[in-house]
């Protein structure tokens, strides 16, 4: 029988009245897949009763993942802004065939991601090596479905895999707490983007707020309190979830530095503690407010970071460790007298931070048998840093986040892997103003002179990373640039950062998306396209459309543009 | 953790704090955390009073729907907030309990209009509690004032206390723009109730722009019909009203904006006759720009129909809004897009001007808002301060006509009122909301950089302004400083009526809506009602964190997910998190 046309005109109506130029029909994938034919512009009605086949239920994750797709698919009913137009099949499609070549591959770093997506009036299968690559794949299905009555595409082929293994989002939950139901709508809401790595910052100086068996007293003094900290119950429901949406929860307990809050449990290894962050005439103790440093010069602080390091391993799951080493404050060692006597008994910083490492990293590496991943600092400093002889390139992945391309060069061409996280690209907290308390600054009436621009134009309001990193900035990064092949391959991919001294849950979902979403598809496919044309202005209309779907899915995402400009395609560009 | 409570009551004192917290807090002088923090406040002595669990507002009246609701709400709210202070007052509680409110107004039939009285005097003490005030409005401001004195899981207020309270400006607004991207009701309501709770009285809704017309009006229902973003997307009569009774529940006004001539691209997808260089792109390949940004189109005043169409308009507006302020635009008028008109080009080639046709428009409308409709007037600056097209002062009649100025701060403040016009100061290095965010045009290549960028063609980099017209981002330090009576003399500043906040929403919508406004409108909010300065005329916003990161987090709790200004870690330590010791 004839295909009849098929405009889902219902919806159109409804939604919007104001004309809309005939378009080429096209779907709207986020991120897009490496590769997708869709010869004619037909779809097919699900059946009511489509169902994913095999259910795996012997897969915990992957059946629930099933379960999930299946009714998110059944129920979204999404409404495009602007509808594809197409034929529509008068069959039906009852069902999505799953097959997997290697069930029991574990999700851990590098694993197979894989898919391919093949959807015909016949059927449609869905195939990959592995249950994660499947979970990307139903992702990739669900995203197809749109309309009351819902449709997907027909004569559909998808081959689909990452650039890059590494594709995550680190959120700080020390500067201000989250709620466990807030982790795991972000963990969501990274399945949906096809995201991988959730890289939990956990503890910081400001407040430690896991639960450790070992050492319960670190959250019970050093938390914000009742109601403000993870159980271990809370932790393995977050590992959990992830593993059900194909992500990796990588724990970061930041230290030498960073630990001011771990001297509420145990003053007796914290230096600077409790003191003012930046005497009046002398040397900053911390990079902002609330200072405080592991001490390595007492033995007790390899006491309590064994027995941290240990409860972690036995948490955690994930292959990979974080174990900080950013931004380690010399004058704060400097306030104690050990420290003061090795270094006037001719000792240096960097013997002091070597101590340190020594002491920790083959426990994280031999005994807990993990790899640990630290800030580039400890290896380029500025001010301390350890000799690479320090940090096996086997054992020891380096996160950038200063100097973009410049210092990712310096790090693989040292022979570590790295994942990048610029902060002049991926640090999402930047551009919003300033947060330090009693600071005369903004009080400007008028204009400032030009070399004095605090809050005029060219100022940075109090933000020391501004300008605010938009989508478009996130999105045009490229993280292997001015690298070589061989460089290139060290790098494992990226991370944005949502750092959290003006952030918690009530503005969560804005901070974060759909700017992680920019990350996501240029660390999936790329920011370029078969041309290899960069595609920024493709993906605005692209990411206009899903991040309303987002919002849908209860994602409160932040609109990108008047929704004149999604109705209006190409009228708000920059130029014509 | 708390000093020993003493207690001059024959019964023993209960001490009295909250388990919310467990690290240790330094001990600290009783402060209460109010905001917009009152004129003036006394407490003689740390000490509080159990609110009855049967405490009531009396007397109910009944007769008045709005204020009645308000006691209503407050009473629910009083009994149920149960607030917990990041950092709890340490008082002696008295072993009395406190049974109710008792409300004396001197005028109840006072309208809520421009210039109504706000203040209010509340006195708390063991054997009773009274507010007094002039009209229901500054009743509802003492409200407010009274369910952020209470505290607690068992409630409890202080008592010895004593607050006399009114207004610094009577102008005190938030501008939210339902064009660029559209708003639930609800969420408006949310805004207006958030608004109420920092004492802000006038919600200034920019409904239309270029970009959506989404009010429907009786006389002009396709304006809507065809110019909203479609079903669900536009505000009925039965909208308005609610917005507008719910605004009356909470002493705030709402004054709507119709955007003209500019700014009316929206209006030709019902009336493409009256609308120049619609559907064209907004910045033609070397030529003058014909917007300001994506979005094209204006009235053109030299077509009859508009004005018919114009009129309509405007009628409509003054049936279903009853404040006496009309808000009707004129900013950022581009005479590039009148020139894609025939009558406009033709006009010009004969000796005409730009100014001259604005004039005509500003004829044409304006005694018909004041003399036909009865209401005062308000245009944005542009006006009459340009920079391309104005009118000239005679054509904008001082006691009919207020200016809102946006550009140059003080300086265009003081040009308005030197001029004569009463002014509402809404300066874009101050009070943007929007500002700091990026850009959102399509297809820009400037994100598209690697490398660092030369020190004169900053963009992405530090110094550059990363896609934001008005960047660096305005933050609530930067809000509270403003002084908008900068610069002028004492009887200039008597004509500065206010000022508002702006969010435009080109970047936003209800999804990002209170992470937007709050706490940086409470900002505002205060330096408004009671200045940014203490009692010795010293700027006071370091006090002013700690008192608004407690603020926000109460508003959280009342629903409004106003963002987090520092970390809680600094709340805790006191002072620990400024910038110098």
């Amino acid at each position: 029988m004839a295909p009849k046309p098929f405009f889902l005109l219902s919806f159109f109506l409804l939604f919007l009245l104001l004309p809309i130029s005939s378009l080429p029909s096209r779907l709207n994938l986020w991120p897009q897949p490496t590769s997708i034919s869709w010869s004619t512009p037909a779809a097919i009605p699900l059946s009511p009763y489509f169902s994913i086949q095999p259910h795996f239920s012997s897969h915990i994750y992957l059946h629930r993942a099933i379960t999930r797709y299946t009714r998110l698919i059944l129920s979204e009913r999404h409404r495009p802004i602007i509808p594809p137009v197409v034929n529509l099949s008068n069959s039906s499609l009852s069902s999505l065939h799953l097959s997997i070549s290697d069930l029991s591959a574990p999700l851990q770093p590098g694993v197979d991601e894989s898919y391919s997506l093949y959807i015909s009036t016949s059927g449609s299968t869905l195939t990959a090596a592995t249950p994660w690559g499947a979970m990307r794949g139903l992702e990739t299905f669900s995203q197809l479905v749109w309309g009351h009555q819902p449709v997907v595409p027909i004569g559909l082929r998808i081959f689909d895999k990452p650039l890059f293994t590494h594709r995550g989002l680190l959120l700080d939950t020390s500067r201000n707490f989250y709620s466990v139901r807030s982790i795991f709508r972000t963990i969501r809401a990274m399945s949906y983007n096809k995201m991988n790595v959730f890289h939990w910052h956990i503890t910081d100086s400001q407040s430690f707020p896991i639960v450790l068996p070992s050492e319960p007293e670190l959250a019970a003094k050093g938390s914000y309190g009742s109601g403000m900290s993870y159980s271990t119950r809370d932790v393995k429901r977050i590992i959990q979830y992830g593993l059900s949406h194909g992500v990796r929860v990588v724990p970061e307990i930041d230290m030498p530095g960073h630990t001011a809050s771990w001297a509420e449990a145990y003053p007796e290894i914290v230096t600077c503690a409790n003191r003012f962050w930046a005497p009046t005439g002398k040397p900053a103790l911390a990079a902002e407010p609330g200072a405080g440093e592991l001490n390595p010069l007492h033995a007790k602080t390899y006491q309590v970071v064994q027995n941290v390091l240990h409860d972690l391993s036995t948490l955690f799951l994930d292959q990979y460790l974080h174990a900080g080493a950013d931004e380690v404050n010399t004058a704060c060692w400097e306030t104690d007298p050990a420290v003061t006597h090795f270094i006037s008994a001719g000792g240096t910083h960097d013997q002091i931070l070597e101590k340190f490492i020594n002491l920790t990293h083959p426990y994280i590496t031999d005994t807990l048998n993990r790899t640990v991943v630290y800030w580039e600092d400890v290896l380029l400093g500025p001010y301390v840093k350890v000799r690479p002889a320090t940090l096996p390139t086997e054992s020891t992945i380096l996160q950038t986040w200063n100097n973009r391309a410049k210092n990712t060069k310096r790090i693989v061409q040292a022979g570590y892997q790295v994942i990048v996280s610029s902060s002049d690209f991926y640090y999402l907290d930047c551009g919003h103003g300033g947060w330090v308390g009693n600071d005369s600054r903004y009080d400007v009436q008028e204009a400032e002179s030009s070399d004095e621009l605090f809050n005029d134009p060219g100022g940075n309001g109090g933000s020391w990373c501004a300008p605010y990193k938009s989508w478009q900035r996130v999105y045009n990064y490229d993280i292997l640039y001015n690298l070589t092949e061989e460089e290139a391959k060290r790098v494992l991919g990226g991370e944005v950062a949502l750092w959290s001294e003006q952030a918690d849950e009530t503005v969560l979902d804005a901070k974060l998306w759909p700017r992680t979403s920019a990350a996501a598809e240029v660390l999936w496919s790329g920011n370029r396209d078969s041309d290899g044309i960069k595609r920024y202005a493709e993906a605005t209309d692209r990411l206009n459309e899903w991040r309303y779907r987002m919002v849908r899915r209860g994602i409160q995402a932040e609109p990108i543009q008047p929704l004149w400009c999604v109705l209006n395609p190409g009228m708000c560009n920059l130029e014509q």
